[in-house]
């Protein structure tokens, strides 16, 4: 799955950050940052309902693929510019935190990859 | 005797709260600074003098005029002991003015439909009264309902300046300190990958959430540049971001420094105070002592020092009350 895929299948928008065609790794949906610096894997794809900087600061800090913040909540200026500066695509979703995992649950079971 | 309990009302707001904020020109994107500061102070702390000029339900109309009149005052909190029975304002003066009622007890005429502020509520949610009812000033109780003085709007805009005031003067202070000390050390050469080490130092001011992660940040892209191995650098970046904001978020402010030798990679994060009492306490899961505010930008769930731990091959805090914590955590390169 990639951030791609990712933004169709939430009905998501690319917010900051500049695109990418990055492969997504695990998926982890958090609003708790230091339980997510605890996360071994990589490339993972962030979901939060934290629209601070302080979100995609953690996000890079674990190498994370993609930041996405659910409910289209409105995210700060400040938010998108230090995605821009560090590179991590921000993405909008109008979907609740619960619908978005699903949704990516289901679609990586039909990529075989369920997890 | 009556025995009138004003009422203490805990909302009546009829629009969202991020409405009422936005009235005061306060939104998700004010600096974090003045959202910090609406939560952090109580009504207690920004009242105005608790020797508050008072009435009792017997006194007439007529002092509390020439009261009001003296004390340039537009209203009077009518009191037994600590107890609240209701205020008396330039309103019920005019109509007895008026009517010719001067002389009546004030009892007879006092508000007592009173909308009162509790002394433990935020600042934040006192504004939202301020909005939400006409009233220019609102008596304040405490948890025993006993009266312990009035706030008004200007008490909340005096105390706002004061402690704005006091915070600026800190970052410009620190700004001009955080552009002397992130120069290289003396004999280091300028850039950052070097035959023997190398060190960087970072100022993180207290409660400036929206640079803290900053240091943590560029300690990362650092040691990424450097060669050091890519699972080294995350756990040194984990670290640092745990330290960092701990630093910015529970301590009067201090400094991150990173060093770098040829066996191991080495975060000191030092601040200037308050101190930790318990030290144990302070590093096991889930024990914190932050506030809302910083749990709501993600933070304060107790997990910082205990996720340096996991992650750092060595891992020493030393606190003195109220001189400072410094917490130190080694990487070893061989690992």
């Amino acid at each position: 799955m990639k951030i791609s895929d990712v933004i169709k299948i939430l009905n998501g928008k690319l917010v900051a950050g500049g695109e990418s065609d990055r492969e997504v790794g695990a998926i982890v949906a958090n609003d708790l940052m230091s339980d997510v610096l605890l996360t071994d894997s990589d490339d993972i794809l962030l979901l939060t309902s934290l629209a601070s900087d302080q979100a995609v600061r953690t996000a890079n800090i674990v190498g994370a693929a993609a930041v996405v913040v659910h409910n289209a909540k409105p995210l700060p200026a400040t938010m998108c510019q230090v995605a821009d500066t560090l590179g991590i695509p921000l993405i909008s979703s109008p979907l609740a935190k619960f619908d978005a995992c699903v949704k990516l649950y289901l679609a990586r079971e039909a990529e075989g990859k369920g997890e | 005797m009556s025995d009138y309990q004003p009422k203490i009302l805990s909302g009546g707001e009829h629009r969202s709260d991020d409405e009422i904020m936005a009235d005061y020109g306060v939104s998700e994107d004010s600096p974090l600074v003045i959202m910090e500061l609406l939560q952090r102070f109580h009504v207690k702390d920004i009242m105005r003098s608790r020797n508050i000029i008072s009435l009792t339900r017997e006194n007439t109309l007529r002092e509390a005029k020439e009261l009001m009149r003296d004390n340039k005052i537009s209203g009077l909190p009518i009191l037994e002991g600590k107890r609240l029975f209701g205020m008396v304002s330039m309103n019920q003066i005019i109509k007895a003015l008026e009517g010719g009622w001067l002389d009546d007890p004030c009892q007879q005429h006092m508000s007592t439909s009173l909308v009162v502020l509790e002394e433990d509520i935020p600042v934040s949610i006192a504004l939202k009264y301020f909005h939400n009812y006409t009233f220019g000033r609102f008596p304040v109780l405490n948890k025993e309902h006993e009266f312990v003085g009035i706030l008004s709007q200007r008490d909340i805009t005096s105390a706002l300046l004061k402690e704005l005031t006091s915070e600026i003067s800190k970052l410009e202070g620190k700004t001009e300190a955080a552009v002397v000390e992130q120069r290289p050390v003396e004999n280091v050469k300028s850039e950052w990958v070097i035959p023997y080490y190398s060190l960087r130092q970072f100022v993180i001011v207290r409660n400036d959430l929206a640079n803290a992660g900053k240091a943590a940040n560029e300690i990362k892209r650092m040691l990424k540049e450097a060669g050091v191995n890519s699972k080294i650098v995350r756990k040194v970046a984990v670290a640092a971001y745990e330290l960092e904001i701990n630093v910015c978020i529970h301590s009067l402010g201090g400094s991150l420094t990173i060093v770098l030798d040829t066996h191991k990679v080495t975060i000191i994060a030092k601040d200037n105070g308050p101190g930790i009492k318990d030290v144990d306490w302070a590093c096991q899961d889930g024990t914190s002592t932050a506030n809302d505010w910083i749990r709501s930008m993600g933070f304060g769930a107790g997990m910082g020092l205990s996720n340096c731990k996991r992650v750092a091959d060595t891992f020493n805090i030393k606190s003195v009350v109220p001189t400072g914590t410094t917490v130190i955590c080694e990487f070893n390169l061989s690992a």
